[in-house]
């Protein structure tokens, strides 16, 4: 895919523009009564045109708003592609300076003719830059695996981007795309006052648009083949922590292009299924399996006699043993490499793992499909029309043979045809066999096979999978030092995390880290005595922590008395919701968690309990928190779960979230009282 | 550790384009990273210009784990397949003693160099001890077009089993950056076939145009432990090379001069670990560092003197326009002021003057459309009514010579992103100015090239600096005072009602004083009213271990030097209170975020590093609500352990709680050794901070 794991770039549609404009609304009117003669240099009449326009309703944080953009897609008869982009802003406040930068991107099917900007000075002659100033760059460094890319960046810095100017370029691109699809985004993190999307097309041709997250607008015929949307007034999309992707949100419209039959041989897609057949015709022969790869199978699975065994030690090789490296070059990105490559090679990306392991589990006589997906959850869904741009990652469904059937597996969800099919990511280095880990979970991916794509949700793992379960026996001296052992036990993701932590660690030094930040969360004044970790790696069983402290002024004199917080250490409270602006969106969760703690102290001796702090419940459908402190004989015993069971929160919700918050955080900041024993 | 060494030397042409404006200096007042940022857009010295000719050029552009040469045992390097052996404890080794849990190891890194031809050998080997160490197969070689080269690149796997797989996959050139005359380029590749237990070997060649002297420095420490290194350097004749070491391993025998080759032979070099609060990387890392210079002078007290000399005819020959600056002085002063009033006067007015290393960043275009006239002298200077902050301090030296006071023109060398050694004779290392004025017989040190700097206050990378006090001797060196923490302080006062839910809120009132404020305003001097609300509501987020709501409520004063910056505020805390049975607690500090997480790892390996002392004094007064009482209040708390100190006290008198909390930070730097001692004093601030209130019912 275009990135891996973790990734999901933002859109960046390849095509738009066209080289005979015809305008409408305010613009073209503008343009044909008021342009002013240009000169070398001046900024082009379609900018000048907006000197004058009322600026779109925005508020005092906006730096910038939109004034104008256009995405003009030119297609000859002779199935090439052209495309121009034209955005204005008006800078409003000095923040906006970094919208003073064209950016155009390049790969093996996009090439930049033509690249210029241009400033409007509030007082003063136009500036213009063109693309012989611009920086071409891709990324440096060889970062999570991606080793080498053909795309690459074209940046063009206009001048004078400041409050009261008018900024705005034009990017001119020659378009060979793999699949005649183009994404008009219109909407974006500034105030839109007018945008334009044009498709002129050959006489014979055809599109089709579809829409989504924005009521759909009608086109206009503007010639031969040639129609224009125009949308006025666009706001802003203001962006929140936890909200939902881009693409589930910002305004979109999808065209499909296609030709005369014969004509051409790429085309736009009708539905999914085009979308899976075409990425299945990507996949043929990719599977072969060579002599060496059915020796490895027969190997690695010598020793095991049931087919559940034998999945789970191929998954295992090539989960661990086939190293991430992304080489993504043009078809590249889309096409996995030949399993017998990545094989010989031991490095390959998410859809060449997809396609090795899918290749070694027919050899064991299993049947296996690519499923791609996106890892922002909601990103793609089957309610979108059917485009290519929204994957990022590419995972494996395995069709579960009849004999098959183990508690174990739960990442499964039962197909009307193929029957139990089991979903596994051979990316994810640290989520055992059989499971998903929270981002994958709810997912909608695309499931491909011969007869085409089909959408597929993926289910979503009990909360008691993953979470945090943390038990602590400790005892206080009447100094109000605690002193005693703390047992964490990280399921699921939460396990996942720390085991990158300490795997990217440069030595085993650094392993007490994470466990002393926790710590100086919790205790003021701390000595951790002793440390271990188990299963770190064993990612099929439970990653823990074990370790034994010292907290000296634990308990706080206040007077006579001593006050003691129950909950010892970690906290499930949160200041998402604490913001001075209202909520928008819904709030998104990683995946299900139930975290538990059970806190033990002894109680110094000399004292007894006098208050203790109320328990706290609440319940709600998306997430539920329960805590008690109770008292047994002279042990205080502070018990609490929290349990996220629904991965979205909507947004009329999230006042019930913001009140779970609180009651947690008080929750967490409640003291018992002890006062000295009465004789 | 200082070498020097004498070369023959005709000269050379060096035909790197980097040109550079010393009036480009950017005169600052920020923090450490701010600064990094902000020196780094500049164009960096090339030539010094005083008598000695220093070729010293940025070390960038190779990546990490990229820049690794071949030879061995003083044999030129080569790029051919002859690899050297690979013993089975090698292939055998699971994990290494000095770096338990490594995800990978360097089994041995060599680097040689030749300045006289122009180019440098690498030769890499890494043993893989985790899954995570596979990433180090990964490899990215930097290198400029048309000004450098990669040739050779050779590399194999040797897996577990002592087996070979030799590279022979694809290289690809990958653009990192291209543009005008200039194109960053990478050669590109993979390894195949590792795995935990394998090692992986590499080579290459890196050539540049012979006379070109280009990054010739060795970084010993690495993100991964080195068992074994070889580093040498064949100098470049056409210039004296001076070499100095620092942090190398315990054991280690300095670099020697062995038929005019300089090498260093160096085993067990621990991994570089980043750390909160230490000093500059460059200052820790285990490093060579080479000089080339026309000069051979071996002694540093000369070298200084001859450069001081230069210099300092370089800066009077600037400033030499008496009439014109007793012209300009005449507008400034009145004749009755006193002294310091007329230098302060004039202080004032060169800090009006447009600093044009404060204006933001502009295009080439804008910049050449602004049309802004070179300036040769002082005089030109202030006609024109702009300069850059070297040339304004030099300004101001000329027009307080010219209102009759002693006064001396001194370079000092920056510590925001190095520290000074005179004994390498770099005189790149004085990379910074200010003036010294003899006032009612006291040394003042004076920067009004530093923008919003109050006066008499530097900005905190040129306080307690080495500088050359400049006469037409060459000098003395001298040192530039570091304030202690009272001339940089943050003062809150609240005053806070306790409602019956357990919620603060009421006024409050922060001010900023000396370098507490001059950072904040170089760093919000060019944004809005809107961003700096923003900045200011942050910071008080930043201070309280909660979520708060916060609004500013007063226009502070951003545009000045004044030596206070004061922001009033609503304040909401939520929640402070919590509950205990029937009675309720309060912690009774409300602003104690900034230490709570300080120092909380047991283990350091670093000096501590403050870029300069500073004080927090705060002041709350909580009113409880009706019908509560106060049961108790924490006891009277003072740590004073001399280079820091901690109080805290707390009063109950008419239902309102009054905490006073002092925090003091009196050092810039501290061995490591003394951590184990700061860490415990943190400990006690929070524990202190975490003190409660009780109150109950008041019936």
């Amino acid at each position: 895919m275009k990135s891996k794991l973790f990734c999901n770039l933002p859109p960046e549609p390849w095509l738009s523009k066209l080289p005979h404009l015809r305008f409408c609304g305010f613009v073209l009117a503008a343009m044909t009564l008021a342009a002013p003669n240009a000169h070398a240099g001046d900024a082009p009449p379609w900018m000048r045109a907006l000197t004058s326009v009322a600026l779109p309703a925005h508020d005092d944080k906006d730096s910038v708003v939109q004034l104008y953009s256009e995405e003009i897609l030119n297609v000859s008869s002779n199935g090439k592609l052209k495309s121009v982009r034209r955005v204005a802003y008006k800078i409003l406040r000095p923040d906006g300076k970094d919208f003073g930068v064209a950016r155009g991107y390049i790969d093996s099917e996009t090439k930049i003719t033509g690249m210029r900007g241009w400033c409007i000075p509030a007082q003063g002659k136009d500036y213009e830059v063109k693309e012989k100033e611009s920086v071409e760059s891709a990324l440096p460094g060889v970062t999570n695996g991606e080793l080498m890319s053909d795309l690459r960046a074209k940046v063009l810095q206009i001048p004078a981007a400041d409050p009261g100017n008018i900024v705005g370029y034009e990017i001119e691109q020659e378009l060979r795309p793999y699949v005649w699809q183009d994404e008009w985004v219109f909407q974006s993190t500034v105030p839109s006052f007018e945008a334009h999307y044009t498709l002129q097309l050959p006489a014979d041709w055809e599109y089709k648009s579809a829409w989504l997250n924005y009521p759909e607008a009608k086109p206009v015929s503007i010639g031969m083949n040639q129609w224009q949307w125009v949308l006025t007034d666009i706001k802003a999309i203001k962006t929140e922590e936890s909200m939902p992707p881009w693409r589930a949100v910002a305004g979109q419209m999808y065209i499909s292009l296609f030709p005369p039959s014969g004509k051409a041989q790429q085309r736009g897609f009708d539905n999914w299924a085009e979308l899976g057949k075409w990425y299945t015709g990507l996949l043929k022969d990719r599977d072969n399996a060579s002599p060496e790869m059915k020796q490895k199978v027969a190997t690695l699975t010598a020793s095991s006699t049931a087919t559940l065994d034998k999945m789970r030690v191929l998954a295992k090789f090539v989960q661990t043993d086939i190293r991430y490296v992304a080489i993504e070059l043009g078809i590249g990105g889309w096409q996995p490499h030949p399993a017998e490559e990545v094989f010989l090679h031991r490095y390959g990306d998410c859809k060449d793992k997809a396609t090795l392991l899918g290749s070694m589990l027919r050899e064991i006589g299993v049947e296996s499909y690519h499923v791609v997906i996106n890892t922002d959850r909601g990103a793609i869904t089957p309610a979108m029309p059917a485009h290519q741009g929204g994957f990022n990652h590419a995972i494996i469904a395995i069709k579960l043979p009849d004999s098959v059937n183990d508690p174990s597996l739960v990442a499964i969800v039962q197909h009307p045809k193929l029957g139990w099919i089991l979903f596994f990511d051979p990316t994810n280095e640290s989520t055992p066999f059989g499971q998903l880990s929270g981002y994958l979970q709810e997912n909608y991916g695309l499931l491909v096979a011969p007869e085409g794509g089909e959408f597929v949700r993926l289910p979503t793992l009990p909360a008691a999978m993953s979470g945090i379960q943390r038990s602590a026996k400790m005892k206080m001296d009447p100094t109000g030092t605690l002193q005693g052992e703390v047992k964490e036990v990280r399921l699921g993701d939460q396990g996942r995390g720390q085991r990158q932590a300490l795997h990217g660690a440069s030595d085993r030094k650094e392993w007490v880290k994470p466990v002393e930040t926790l710590l100086s969360h919790a205790f003021t004044n701390f000595q951790l005595t002793k440390a271990s970790v188990t299963n770190l790696d064993r990612p099929e069983l439970p990653f823990g922590y074990n370790y034994e402290i010292i907290a000296q002024s634990y308990g706080k004199p206040a007077g006579n008395l001593m006050l003691v917080r129950p909950r010892i250490l970690g906290s499930k409270s949160s200041e998402l919701l604490e913001t001075k602006e209202p909520r928008r969106y819904s709030v998104e969760f990683d995946g299900p968690w139930r975290d538990t703690d059970t806190f033990e102290i002894t109680l110094p001796p000399g004292f007894e309990v006098d208050d203790l702090p109320p328990a706290a419940n609440a319940d709600y459908p998306f997430a539920s928190y329960h805590s008690k402190t109770e008292v047994t004989g002279n042990v205080l015993r502070y018990t609490r779960s929290f349990e996220v069971k629904q991965l979205t929160v909507p947004l009329d919700k999230v006042e019930d979230l913001k009140r779970l918050y609180r009651i947690i955080a008080g929750d967490e900041r409640n003291t018992a009282v002890l006062k000295p024993a009465a004789r | 550790m200082i070498h020097c060494c004498k070369t023959r030397v005709p000269v050379l042409v060096l035909s790197l384009k980097l040109a550079y404006i010393e009036t480009h200096r950017l005169k600052h007042a920020l923090p450490v990273d701010w600064y990094r940022t902000g020196l780094n857009a500049l164009p960096k010295p090339f030539f010094s210009t005083g008598g000695c000719r220093v070729v010293s050029l940025m070390r960038t552009f190779l990546g990490a784990g990229a820049l690794l040469w071949l030879c061995l045992s003083g044999v030129s390097a080569h790029a051919g397949d002859d690899w050297l052996p690979v013993v089975p404890e090698e292939l055998k080794m699971t994990t290494e003693s000095l770096a338990p849990g490594a995800p990978a190891i360097y089994l041995y890194r060599q680097v040689d160099r030749d300045d006289q031809s122009g180019h440098e050998e690498n030769y890499v080997r890494i043993k893989i001890l985790t899954e995570e160490g596979r990433k180090h197969a990964d490899l990215e070689i930097p290198f400029v077009k048309n000004l450098t080269k990669i040739r050779g690149i050779k590399a194999r796997t040797v897996r577990p089993d002592g087996t070979i797989a030799n590279f022979d996959g694809q290289i690809f050139e990958k653009t990192i950056i291209k543009a005008k005359g200039v194109k960053l380029l990478a050669q590109t590749l993979t390894l195949p076939d590792v795995q935990v237990g394998s090692i992986i070997e590499y080579k290459f060649t890196k050539e540049w145009d012979a006379g070109l002297i280009y990054d010739s420095n060795w970084t010993l420490s690495e993100e991964l432990f080195t068992k074994r290194a070889k580093f040498s350097l064949k100098p470049s004749t056409s210039y004296a090379v001076r070499w100095s070491w620092d942090n190398l391993p315990p054991g280690t025998d300095a670099p020697k001069d062995i038929s005019h080759v300089i090498r260093l032979d160096v085993q067990n070099i621990p991994p570089f670990r980043t750390e909160d609060y230490m000093p500059p990387e460059g200052e820790l890392k285990a490093h060579v560092n080479f000089v080339y210079t026309t000069s051979g002078e071996k002694d540093s007290d000369k070298f200084w003197r001859e450069y001081g000399k230069a210099k300092n005819s370089g800066i009077e020959s600037f400033i030499n326009k008496r009439k014109a600056m007793e012209q300009a002085v005449a507008q400034i002063v009145a004749p009755g002021d006193f002294s310091e009033a007329k230098l302060k006067k004039i202080y004032a007015r060169v800090q009006q003057l447009r600093n044009l290393n404060y204006d933001k960043e502009k295009t080439g275009q804008e910049q050449k459309r602004e049309k802004l006239k070179d300036f040769n002298n002082v005089e030109d200077l202030w006609k024109l009514g702009y300069g850059y902050g070297t040339s304004l301090n030099w300004l101001f030296l000329a027009l307080v010579r010219a209102a009759g006071f002693e006064v001396y023109p001194v370079i000092i060398s920056n510590r925001s992103n190095h520290f000074f050694h005179p004994k390498l004779m770099n005189s790149f290392e004085l990379n910074d100015n200010v003036v010294l004025v003899k006032v009612d017989g006291k040394d003042v040190y004076l920067d009004p090239g530093t923008k919003f700097a109050p006066y008499a206050v530097l900005p905190w990378s040129e306080t307690g600096v080495s500088g050359l006090r400049l006469d037409k001797e060459g000098g003395v060196w001298v040192q530039t005072p570091l304030p202690d923490g009272s001339a940089s302080r943050v003062d809150r006062k609240a005053l806070l009602k306790l409602t019956d839910d357990g919620t603060l809120e009421g006024k409050l009132t922060v001010a900023y004083s000396g370098l507490t404020a001059l950072w904040r305003r170089s760093e919000q001097r060019n944004e809005d009213d809107t961003k700096r609300k923003q900045f200011l509501e942050d910071q008080v987020k930043e201070y309280v271990p909660v979520g708060v709501e916060v609004e500013l409520t007063n226009k502070p004063d951003w545009t000045s030097s004044a030596p206070t910056l004061v922001a009033e505020y609503k304040l909401t805390v939520r929640g402070w209170a919590a509950a205990a049975g029937r009675r309720t607690v309060l912690a009774a500090v409300l602003f104690s975020n900034s230490e709570k997480h300080t120092f909380e790892h047991a283990e350091r390996v670093h000096p501590i590093y403050f870029g300069y002392p500073y004080e927090e004094t705060d002041d709350v007064s909580i009113d409880l609500p009706p019908g509560w009482k106060v049961q108790s209040t924490p006891a009277e708390k003072i740590q004073d352990e001399k280079v820091v100190a901690y109080t805290l006290k707390t009063e109950n008198k008419d239902n309102r709680v009054h905490v006073i909390r002092d925090f003091k930070v009196n050092f810039v730097m501290l061995e490591s050794k003394y951590y184990a001692a700061l860490r415990k004093f943190y400990e006690l601030v929070r524990t202190g901070d975490e003190e409660q209130i009780v109150l109950q019912p008041a019936s």
